[in-house]
Formats: structure tokens, C-alpha cells, sequence
């Protein structure tokens, strides 16, 4: 490696370590990336843009259950095979298959179902002025969304929800230990999820499920257990990190309350404070690639198999992308990578878009002077973070 | 049918290339490259890959 510049160095697995903290912000001034004891941290706007779209480099998942000792099984056969891995032509069929179901005209019939979902939880806990808010409208709101999305009974709601966050557990470090609650988990889910494709094959619905079973592209369709493990990551993957990123986004606007209100006078801008919250305050901290081949990128020297994280918060809040990094929803902003980006992009990113300026509109209309009023918890800064528990009290409006 | 794309909105996520692999290709820097115009055959592919473009920066007109 030939530099003049130090390149720093960040312990991203120390529990204390934070993603809005002076020695991340003196990193990124110092070097657009950092050595990490994973492998490679990209700092800076600039960088992130180019280097997360590259084709030298792959999702970074695809080995997570092999090195936490899991080889086979259910688990191992579910993750090996879902989009979220897969690359190549067995990447872009798929892809291909799923992506018209997330486009915007077809989630606009269910907007105004989510906005009376969220109205109707609002309405639950106004009068008390307060809430616990992962428990009291994060979460349900999260779940019910999907349900509203795969034309499952809202009813049912916490039985995915409860699916959902154990199959989460196999993306912490104890995999190995709660295999065996996340496979029966996994396997509750496929039941789930082969019921909804046999009833929607018989009975077409308005829903987003028979929306792909009707898929089809140039003659190909996707097979029933394609469709299945799209349904699955579609519930592991859209419940955690709607419920987390509110908890953040909430946590945001209690900090910067004039934004808030000024949210609560022009809804219009909901778009706006969605996309600022996902810069600055993102639940995935960093989006994970590995180097498929040996590589140069400027000062940097990639060998195959290096870990490469993308830190979301730190390139959105780079000054020199961001002049005036602090959140301001009337602002016009280069695009984050909160969502990732390239071929990997995040499928779902529409339906979040919209589903969270829904619900800071119900919430910033009815809510004011916002503060903590308990004991609050978070999860750990690295890889997807947010709260677990969120006690907030406020003023009725 | 013209296509036209937005370089203000593209990012070069190529999530265009799947629905219209023939329209839209990144190139070796990563760059999306696309046609301008395109055959009414492939209608169906090209307003797809509009519709699902993560910055909604493909507009086709006639």
C-alpha cells in the first residue's frame, strides 16, 4: 500500500463502540476508510457511492451461517438460497421476478389502509400522554403493515411478529446456540407462507401475494419454494427494520423538535424526514460486501475474502456531501445509502418510504413537545441497531 | 418509444438491467449506459424497469 496518510483504525465489535462518536467523525477526516477487525470500514460519501456498487465485490451474508459453525439444515438451506445471497443470473431472475410487486403503483392501494392502521394506534395511547413506543406503535405498526401487504388477518400479528424476531436471532454471534428455536421458527413461517401461495393460487386476492403468484417474466415464474423463501426474508427482513428505524426516527425528531413541528404543519414534506432520518440516524449501520477477487481501489489493497463495510450513518453525515449535515426536512440532499445500494438494493425500500412518512404524519400531528420519560434500551451500534424499549411522553395536540 | 433518464436522479443501482437487459447495461466503471429509443416490443420491459427504478429516474414517452 503506498500512502502517505495513516489510515485509522476502528474496534467495531467493542460494545462501546458508536457510530455517532468523536473518533468515528476524526476518522472519516482523517482517511476515506479505516481498518477494522473485520476487515475494511468505508468512511466517506464519495466512496461509499462507487465502491458499494462494484462488481469485484458480493453480499457479505452469504457465509454468516458457516462461520458460526452452521453447515446444514433448514436454516442453512433457507439462507443459501434466498435473494439476499444469491448473485449472478440465479440473483437477477429472482430479482427480477419480485422487484414490479415493490414498485410504487403497486403499494398505492395500500396507503390509505396504513394510514388508518396508524391512526387507530395513535387513537389507542393519545389520551395517556405517554406510550413505550417499540411496544405501543413501532412494532404492531411494523407487523400489521405486512399483514395488510400479504393479506394475512391483522389479527394475527403478533404471531409474525414473534416469528419474525426469532428468526432474527440468527444474525447475532450465538446462531449456533439458538438454532434451534430459529429453525422452528423458520418452519412455522413456511407453513405460513405455503398456505398464503395455495390460497392465493385458488383465490386471487388484491394482495401482494397474488401479485407473485401471477409473476411472470418472459414465460418464467417463480416456483412455490422460490416464492416461499421470498415471503419469508420478506417478513424477516421488513418487520425488524421498519419497528427499529421508527424507534430511531422518533429518537431524531425528540432531538430536533423544531423540526418536528415543522413536520406537523407541512405533512407534504413526510417524504422528506423519512429520507433524513435514514441518513443520519439509519438502522443498518453498515451494509456488509466481501471481495469475490484481489483488487486496488486507489490506496487501498482488497484481497479476496476481505470484509468490506459501508457505514451508512458516517458517509450521510459527511461534510463534504452534506455541508449542513444536521437533519432539515426542507433540505435537498445526494441520495444515502441507508437502504444499501446496487444489485443488492434493498427490495422494500418503497413500501418503507412510504409506510414510515405515514406514520410521522400520524404521530407529528397529534404529538408535541416529545421527551423521554423511562428507562430506555437500545441494541448495540453494530450492523442494525434501535430501540428495545422507548419510553416517551408528550403533549396531546 | 424514447427513453430518457434523469443523471441528476440515476445512481447506477442497475436494477433496470434486469428488466431490460438489451435497454440498459452498466459498463465496466459501473456506469449506467441505455439506449434512447427502443422497439414497441419491448414495451412491457422497458416501463418495468422505470417502475422499479429505486430513484425513479427512467421516463419512457412515446
Amino acid at each position: 500500500m503506498s500512502t502517505d496518510v495513516a489510515v485509522p483504525y476502528l474496534d467495531i465489535s467493542d460494545p462501546s463502540f458508536a457510530m455517532h462518536s468523536e473518533a468515528v467523525r476524526a476518522a472519516r477526516a482523517q482517511h476515506w476508510f479505516a481498518r477494522t477487525n473485520y476487515g475494511v470500514a468505508i468512511l466517506r460519501h464519495e466512496y461509499v457511492s462507487k465502491l458499494l456498487k462494484d462488481p469485484r465485490l458480493r453480499q457479505g451474508s452469504g457465509k454468516w451461517p458457516d462461520h458460526n459453525g452452521v453447515h446444514s439444515g433448514l436454516f442453512y438451506d433457507w439462507w443459501t438460497q434466498c435473494l439476499l445471497v444469491l448473485e449472478g443470473d440465479d440473483h437477477h431472475r429472482i430479482r427480477r421476478l419480485l422487484n414490479p410487486a415493490f414498485a410504487p403503483k403497486h403499494l398505492e392501494p395500500f396507503l390509505p389502509r396504513f394510514e388508518a392502521l396508524a391512526r387507530e394506534l395513535v387513537n389507542d395511547f393519545i389520551d395517556k400522554g405517554e406510550l413505550e413506543f417499540v411496544n405501543d406503535f413501532a412494532e404492531p405498526y411494523a407487523t400489521r403493515v405486512l399483514c395488510i401487504l400479504l393479506g394475512i388477518p391483522e389479527s394475527e400479528w403478533p404471531t409474525i411478529a414473534r416469528l419474525a424476531s426469532t428468526i432474527g436471532l440468527a444474525l447475532g454471534v450465538t446462531l449456533k446456540q439458538d438454532l434451534g428455536v430459529v429453525e422452528d421458527a423458520l418452519e412455522e413461517l413456511y407453513g405460513y407462507a405455503e398456505n398464503l401461495i395455495a390460497d392465493r393460487q385458488a383465490n386471487r386476492g388484491d394482495d401482494l401475494v397474488t401479485t407473485l403468484v401471477q409473476a411472470n417474466a418472459n414465460g418464467d415464474s417463480l416456483s412455490d419454494s422460490e416464492l416461499r423463501n421470498a415471503l419469508c426474508l420478506l417478513i424477516f427482513g421488513g418487520m425488524d427494520t421498519t419497528r427499529n428505524q421508527l424507534g430511531l426516527g422518533i429518537m431524531s425528531y425528540l432531538h430536533n423538535p423544531d423540526q418536528w413541528e415543522l413536520l406537523a404543519k407541512h405533512p407534504e414534506l413526510a417524504r422528506n424526514a423519512v429520507e433524513e432520518i435514514m441518513r443520519t440516524n439509519p438502522t443498518t449501520t453498515w451494509v456488509t460486501r466481501e471481495a469475490m477477487v484481489d483488487f486496488d481501489y486507489e490506496d487501498l489493497r482488497v484481497t479476496a475474502g476481505t470484509t468490506v463495510h459501508f457505514f451508512t450513518q458516517v458517509s450521510g453525515t459527511d461534510p463534504e456531501a452534506y455541508p449542513n449535515p444536521e437533519i432539515d426536512i426542507t433540505a435537498e440532499r445526494v441520495p444515502h445509502y441507508g437502504f444499501g445500494g446496487g444489485m443488492h438494493h434493498c427490495l422494500g425500500h418503497f413500501v418503507a418510504r412510504a409506510d414510515m412518512a405515514i406514520a410521522l404524519t400520524a404521530l407529528s400531528e397529534r404529538m408535541t413537545n416529545l421527551r423521554i420519560s423511562g428507562k430506555d434500551e437500545w441494541l448495540p451500534d453494530s450492523g442494525n441497531t434501535g430501540p428495545v424499549r422507548l419510553p416517551i411522553g408528550f403533549d396531546k395536540r | 418509444m424514447q427513453i430518457n433518464v434523469d443523471r441528476t436522479k440515476c445512481d447506477n443501482h442497475g436494477q433496470c438491467t434486469f428488466s431490460a437487459p438489451t435497454v440498459f447495461r452498466l459498463d465496466e466503471q459501473g456506469i449506467l449506459q441505455h439506449e434512447t429509443t427502443a422497439d414497441e416490443s419491448l414495451r412491457h420491459d422497458v416501463e418495468e424497469a422505470a417502475d422499479v427504478c429505486p430513484a425513479q429516474a427512467i421516463t419512457v414517452t412515446d
